[in-house]
């Protein structure tokens, strides 16, 4: 058994510790609430433009615009695909960031030109030890995610598509379900596919409402796209945010219940530890006791 | 007077949702009026100053940020990544703004740069200009 002042350290040590998770807790739930809050607000945005977008594609159906360019001719192992991962500025949150990576590498393993643009320290630092591209001109925080940086972020890339350095983007995050389940989750931004627009199939037989667009097609999808783009980035910034936090939460909550646990187990042997020793030191006194008493 | 459904929604919130009677929108090539039973139209907006009558001689004055106004069936939905009244605005701020992309734009940067300088400009300018009020009253 060990002894009792080594009992004694290991509690303390633990007890620092649980302090520090129970602290980690508080901070994530309040920014947790925070984040949820940003979440809440920009839905209506970000489903109204899905909405739209798709509402216009339907009713006009015959678009040439170079966002929709898939860009076919170019063979799959010569694409240069480019992922926007998003993962958390520390560990300390569970499988929150371990997922992302391992979605990340599935599609690394894929065919193509793989270019990363990593959002958060710690998925930079991973895959700066793995032999990937990584733009090292894009340093963003995922902290307290804004309008400002999504727009910073969709400039870049529409300007690297546009200009044929990249070919497909992709966006690597993690998605709120609910306040116990989130998944990491892969979308394709650029290209727009039309077919993710139009969940709807409508038959030829129905009456189509024009729609004219004003001043001109080109025009509206030029102001439109662009801010569909942003607001998507937006979107999965605050949701990447709000799961961040909410994985560092949860993991934090384990973290100070086993502290808990590990403080009650080692209490226990600590008071044996001790009975231990007074019931010895009893002994030793009776017994030399004993021995005064023969000897007189 | 008729009146159509106005929905105005930034990427923050949604900014108003009622019954609107007139609605002026800064589109690219010049303002744009819309009165209800409007055809069926989508327009391209611009960073400028939108301006709606929901009650009979009450204007309301929007800053509004791009995006674009969708007209259907009567009901008009706006899709602005920003859109505030004058009285939120806050100067100080959009004053701080001017003068650093100002400072920006003197400087010597990339064309995607200079594109961004000026979209934080255009914003900046706009929102001194809906928050004083100042208007050609003809």
């Amino acid at each position: 058994m060990a002894n009792i002042r080594e009992i004694q350290t290991r509690i303390n040590s633990v007890k620092d510790t649980m302090k520090i998770t129970n602290a980690m807790y508080m901070i994530s739930s309040s920014k947790m609430k925070q984040a949820k809050k940003k979440l809440a607000d920009t839905e209506p945005y970000f489903y109204g433009l899905q909405g739209e977008i798709s509402r216009i594609l339907r009713h006009v159906p015959d678009i040439e615009h170079p966002y929709f360019d898939l860009r076919e001719n170019i063979p799959s192992g010569e694409r240069k695909i480019g992922s926007i991962v998003i993962t958390a500025d520390k560990g300390l949150a569970g499988a929150y960031n371990h997922n992302i990576i391992k979605l990340e590498e599935e599609l690394l393993n894929g065919p193509g030109e793989h270019k990363l643009f990593v959002v958060g320290e710690l998925g930079r630092h991973y895959f700066s030890k793995h032999e990937v591209e990584i733009d090292t001109n894009f340093q963003y925080t995922v902290q307290k995610p804004t309008m400002h940086r999504a727009r910073n972020i969709a400039s870049a890339i529409l300007d690297k598509f546009k200009q044929g350095e990249l070919d497909e983007v992709y966006m690597i995050y993690t998605r709120m379900e609910n306040s116990v389940q989130s998944d990491a989750e892969k979308v394709k931004l650029l290209p727009l596919e039309r077919a993710s627009f139009s969940h709807m199939i409508m038959p030829l037989s129905i009456h189509r409402e024009e729609i004219e667009l004003y001043p001109s097609a080109e025009s509206v999808m030029d102001s439109i796209i662009p801010n569909y783009i942003t607001g998507m980035i937006y979107g999965c910034l605050v949701e990447a945010y709000a799961s961040e936090h909410n994985a560092r939460m949860m993991a934090m909550q384990a973290a100070t219940d086993s502290a808990e646990s590990i403080i009650k187990e080692l209490s226990t042997l600590y008071n044996r530890a001790r009975q231990a020793a007074i019931t010895q030191e009893i002994t030793e006194v009776c017994s030399g006791a004993n021995a005064q008493k023969r000897k007189k | 007077m008729d009146t159509f459904g106005l929905k105005i929604i930034a990427s923050d919130r949604v900014f108003y949702e009622g019954r609107c009677r007139k609605l002026i929108l800064p589109a690219p090539d010049g303002e744009m009026g819309i009165l209800a039973n409007h055809e069926n139209m989508v327009i391209a907006i611009n960073v400028g100053d939108a301006r709606m009558e929901v009650e009979e001689d009450s204007w309301v004055d929007v800053a509004v940020g791009a995006g674009f106004a969708e007209i259907v069936n009567n009901r008009v939905t706006v899709l602005v990544d920003t859109a505030e009244r004058p009285e939120e605005i806050d100067v100080r701020r959009a004053k701080e703004a001017k003068e650093r992309a100002e400072e920006q734009m003197r400087q010597k940067q990339s064309i995607q740069e200079y594109y961004r300088t000026q979209a934080s400009l255009a914003r900046a300018m706009n929102r001194l200009k809906v928050s004083q009020g100042k208007r050609w009253n003809l």
